[in-house]
């Protein structure tokens, strides 16, 4: 058997297909989103992805061919290697659009943070994996949100808000499927949602209901929160009544231990407080543009702009688009950050409903594999590391997609293959070959040659 | 299959990966529909909105329509005057001050920028010269080639040729306001458009109103231009022909100008046969060229509400007016012969505890219905008004269409008022006496009216009952010359009455002016009839009322004047009508 067919063996040919693919619907719409008299000058953008695409290759061709149980084995040096990564960047790094997250080499920028996401994958996977059977100590609970946070301080240090996203998602998936109480899970969403949500409470009391009493009521207790002492009564009073509460189901035969009710309340507590934080590191303009999806008429010439025409862009696509290089959202100008964030518009603009849902399918095709991956892993880390690259590219999909569809806040997250940038399609390409690598080890793959159908 | 760990985690962990899977698909599904929703459903919607945000218009704004009077003297029509804007697509400062040199050279005169510098960093049009005159604007268009990226756009102003004596009648223009955009927008207008206010402006605004032409442009998001697509000029708007007779309308204007500089007064003319306004005047007028300028408001500011058409909106008590409804109540509803029936005035007469007086302190003596009429004895009517009762009176005044609108093609006509006996019981749980039935006879109290009201009235009366809603616009033609409105004459109201009524009502009117109290509107050959009256106002002097029409036996015109704080009508109302009528039949 040649190298050839080994790996042709090893890969999964769905999978690689569909990426391949989207990276050339990327070069395609990257060219006409640089084409137009705004930019007016794609074939550096095409370059330099094209450089990078080649790089990422190579990673792919590294990554198939290596065995993933090494990075089983050695998951705290990769944590702790990523750990370094993230400090040196915030050491070293450059400043770029007021997030001191880029490696600077001089023909052109790095953002280290999309290659950590993936060495955070892989090293909780193992953890998570070797510690399967401690998930009911304190100890392991501890060590869990050690490696989380541990991540998100030095994020939320640079601040790259949008990719302190990404850790719910992934990290929810793992703990689930390792086997964690669905309570305590649920305790983790009620968090995420509270540091998230107090602190647009406000904002959006601000910005829709100016004229309303019910938003001063509303500043009024928030702000009556905020000072120290009243809160402290409050909360006093809130966990008084719900032991109270508590105490009345208990007596009604109603039983269950009272650690619930604590946890429970001490996630409010400290999903509060975290929310604080989180507001304190944000500036109003990226609060502000944050909670603008709901309704971007508010402030069309500012905040709301970038949905409003990446909207219009989508909408004016139509059935079959206006046609490559003819978009006018896009040749125009009108469209922001086109050949980035905002991609995926240019795709509906341009290629019409019929493209963008078809790159829609082959996202779905590649995550499809990814599942089937998992399934036929040959151990219970390859299962996870599949599932939570899985889950890594769509939470990407998921939330770029409705972004610039308006259904999901404006935060800056790349459309995997796609979007221009090379960081993004390098890391990306690193992932896939990880995943043919799982895919390479499948008892299915070296036993028999047949593959199991999903 | 994992080769370690036990089959009862790997099916655990089957079961947990369905749902995660199921769950995913679910949310590509999500996604999938709002991008379906966005594309196929709304996308017409948003293929509009894309194409109109990549266009740019530089507009060039149509004329309005010329308004004519009835013999086709402009009345108001449109002067244009140039503006220059100026494009540079990069930006470029010094080319910019190449062009204002260039410009300075031609005009020979020196050019202030209206462009702020803030605008100038903008890369949009900037407005280099406004006002420009058409011999200038020539100059610069033989020279066109060395000014790169600027563009020449007409400007019309509206003028008016005769701005108080008209000024109610044909109203002004203005910008539109932008939150009139809002509950308007289904109709055309858009920022910085003109709109008519008041008059005929506002009432015909969308025939008047012409098509905005202009460069269609294409831009791009920093608003370049990138080429211009297309020129349309733009389209003049429809002209009116008007029913006003204009030099009895500044006749009419000055006459209420002579009297003196406080005066505040309105006459209406009437054409009896088809319902045409020939004259509405509303003393003071106001300078409707001057509007928008800076002194304009200062020069209102002396002269008291000279933006309110009196003739519209005016309400006043129609005082001895009154009298001829009451006439024809009496007339109408009594059975002897009224004719015969004879009242003695001694200046006074007694209801209760009350006196309620006649003008003439002493007395007019005996009196029949017609001397009562033409005298305009109060007693006679206190006691017969008193005899037919407030119903009738009521009726009647609703008959002759009082506190109703006359349905003129004017806006923000008022409706007038007349008393409810029955509402005030009601409402006001106080009781109609008889007291109130006998100053509602001789038209003070609760009632009110506007000189057109009493215009109308007594050319209904000059026609024998016959109304015709009254009309200021004979016909439109559009820019063409075809024409595209014509009024047509409505006679869909009618007022009853018995021949013998309209007989001695005629009868009575006329002696009212052959020897009663409108004998200074009496002229040699050609009959007329009228009625005087006196509103009481209790803020200061009587206003005086005439209304008339004339010839008595052929009614041609019919007229109505009120001067406020005019004191007894003889002196100031009625001269102001004669002037009219003699000027009307050459005498």
């Amino acid at each position: 058997m040649t190298f050839f067919q080994h790996f042709i063996s090893k890969i999964d040919l769905c999978l690689v297909f569909s990426v391949l693919v989207l990276i050339f619907v990327g070069f395609i719409t990257i060219y006409s989103a640089t084409y137009g008299s705004y930019y007016k000058n794609s074939l550096k953008y095409i370059s330099i992805q094209l450089i990078a695409f080649i790089i990422g290759f190579v990673c792919f061709l590294f990554f198939v061919n290596f065995d993933y149980q090494y990075y089983k084995n050695s998951y705290k040096i990769i944590y702790i290697i990523s750990l370094i990564i993230l400090l040196s960047v915030l050491l070293f790094g450059s400043i770029k659009r007021g997030t001191k997250g880029w490696f600077n080499f001089s023909f052109f920028y790095f953002q280290p943070i999309e290659i950590t996401k993936i060495m955070f994958i892989l090293s909780f996977a193992s953890f998570i994996d070797i510690k399967s059977t401690e998930i009911k100590k304190m100890s392991f609970f501890i060590s869990v949100a050690g490696m989380i946070f541990g991540h998100l301080l030095f994020i939320m240090m640079q601040p790259d808000f949008s990719s302190t996203l990404f850790y719910l998602p992934v990290s929810l998936i793992f703990l689930f499927i390792i086997g964690v109480e669905f309570f305590y899970i649920l305790c983790i969403v009620i968090f995420g949602i509270l540091s998230i949500l107090v602190m647009f409470f406000k904002i959006f009391l601000d910005m829709y209901f100016k004229t309303f009493d019910i938003r001063t009521f509303c500043v009024d207790i928030i702000d009556f929160c905020k000072t120290g002492r009243n809160a402290f009564y409050m909360i006093f009073t809130i966990l008084f009544s719900i032991f109270l509460i508590w105490l009345f189901l208990y007596k009604s035969k109603f039983r269950f231990p009272i650690i619930y009710i604590v946890i429970l309340c001490s996630t409010v507590f400290f999903g509060c407080i975290a929310s604080l934080h989180i507001e304190n590191s944000l500036r109003n303009y990226q609060k502000k543009r944050l909670i603008t999806f709901l309704n971007p008429e508010i402030d069309p010439k500012g905040f709301g702009y970038n949905i409003i025409q990446s909207k219009i862009a989508i909408g004016s696509g139509k059935l079959f688009g206006k046609g490559l290089k003819k978009g006018t959202q896009t040749q125009l100008g009108f469209l922001p950050e086109q050949h980035t964030d905002f991609i995926f518009s240019v795709i509906c603009e341009e290629g019409g409903w019929i493209m963008s849902q078809s790159t829609l399918i082959l996202y779905f095709l590649m995550i499809w594999r990814s599942f089937v991956i998992a399934k036929t892993a040959r151990d219970r880390y390859g299962s996870l590391v599949a599932l939570g690259l899985a889950t890594m590219f769509t939470f990407y999909v998921i939330i770029n997609v409705g972004m610039v569809m308006g259904i999901v806040p404006v935060i800056g997250v790349p459309l995997p293959f796609v979007s221009y940038g090379g960081s993004s399609i390098i890391s990306s390409l690193c992932a896939v070959g990880i995943l043919c690598s799982i895919n390479g080890k499948s008892v299915y793959i070296n036993k028999s040659k047949i593959r199991i159908p999903y | 299959m994992w080769s370690q760990e036990s089959k009862f985690t790997y099916e655990t962990f089957r079961k947990k990966h369905k749902l995660i899977f199921i769950f995913f698909i679910f949310l590509f599904i999500c996604i999938s529909i709002r991008l379906f929703y966005l594309q196929i459903i709304k996308g017409n919607k948003y293929k509009i909105i894309a194409e109109k945000q990549a266009f740019y218009n530089i507009p060039e704004f149509a004329a309005r329509g010329t308004i004519y009077s009835k013999d086709n003297i402009i009345l108001v029509n449109d002067k244009f005057s140039y503006v220059i804007l100026y494009h540079s697509s990069d930006n470029k400062r010094h080319h910019l001050r190449q062009i204002i040199k260039e410009l300075k050279k031609i005009l020979k005169r020196d050019i202030k920028l209206i462009a702020t510098k803030k605008n100038m960093n903008g890369n949009t049009f900037i407005k280099l010269l406004d006002n420009l005159t058409l011999e200038e604007m020539f100059k610069i268009q033989e020279k066109m080639e060395n000014l790169k990226g600027i563009f020449v756009t007409k400007k019309p102003h509206r003028i008016y040729y005769f701005p108080e004596s008209t000024s109610h009648i044909i109203g002004y223009t203005n910008k539109i306001r932008v939150d009139e955009i809002k509950y308007l927008s289904r109709q055309v207008y858009k920022i910085e458009d003109y709109v008519g206010r008041c008059g005929i402006e506002q009432t015909y605004d969308k025939y008047l109103r012409g098509e905005d032409g202009g460069w269609y442009t294409k831009i791009n998001a920093k608003r370049n231009l990138l080429k211009s697509l297309k020129y349309i000029s733009p389209k003049k708007g429809s002209n009116i022909y008007s029913t006003i007779d204009l030099n009895l309308q500044q006749i009419a204007y000055n006459a209420l100008k002579r009297i003196g500089v406080t005066v505040k007064g309105a006459v209406v003319v009437i054409d009896v046969k088809t319902g045409a306004i020939r004259v509405l005047v509303s003393y003071p007028g106001f300078d409707t060229n001057k509007i928008g300028h800076k002194d304009f408001l200062n020069s209102l500011n002396k002269q008291n509400f000279s933006f309110f058409n009196r003739a519209l909106q005016g309400l006043y008590a129609p005082g001895s007016l009154f009298k001829i409804i009451t006439f024809a109540t009496i007339m109408d509803t009594s059975n002897i012969n009224i004719l015969e029936k004879i009242v003695e005035c001694n200046g006074s007469f007694k209801l209760g505890n009350r006196h309620y007086l006649c003008w003439n302190k002493h007395g007019h003596g005996k009196l029949n219905i017609i001397n009562a009429m033409s005298r305009s004895c109060n007693i006679y009517f206190y006691k017969l008004g008193l005899d037919v009762g407030i119903k009738n009176l009521e009726k009647y005044a609703k008959k002759f269409y009082l506190g109703q609108k006359t349905g003129i093609d004017l806006p923000n006509e008022k409706n007038g008022f007349i008393s409810n006996s029955e509402l005030k019981k009601s409402k006001l749980k106080i009781k109609w006496h008889k007291g109130d039935t006998t100053i509602f006879a001789i038209g003070q109290g609760a009632i009110l009216v506007t000189p057109l009201q009493m215009a109308c009235m007594i050319a209904n009366i000059a026609n024998k009952g016959i109304c015709h809603t009254p009309y200021i616009v004979e016909k439109i033609l559009d820019s063409t010359g075809k024409e595209i409105y014509k009024h047509k004459i409505e006679t869909n109201k009618k007022i009853i009455l018995s021949n013998k009524t309209w007989e001695f009502l005629n009868k009575a009117l006329l002696e009212t002016v052959e020897k009663g109290t409108g004998l200074k509107a009496k002229l040699n050959n050609i009959k007329i009839a009228g009625k005087t009256g006196t509103a009481q106002n209790s803020h200061g002097k009587d206003h005086g009322w005439f209304i008339s029409y004339g010839p008595a036996d052929n009614p041609e015109i019919a007229i109505a004047v009120i001067v406020e704080n005019g004191g007894s009508s003889g002196i100031s109302a009625v001269p102001i009508a004669k002037k009219i009528y003699e000027t009307y039949f050459n005498v």
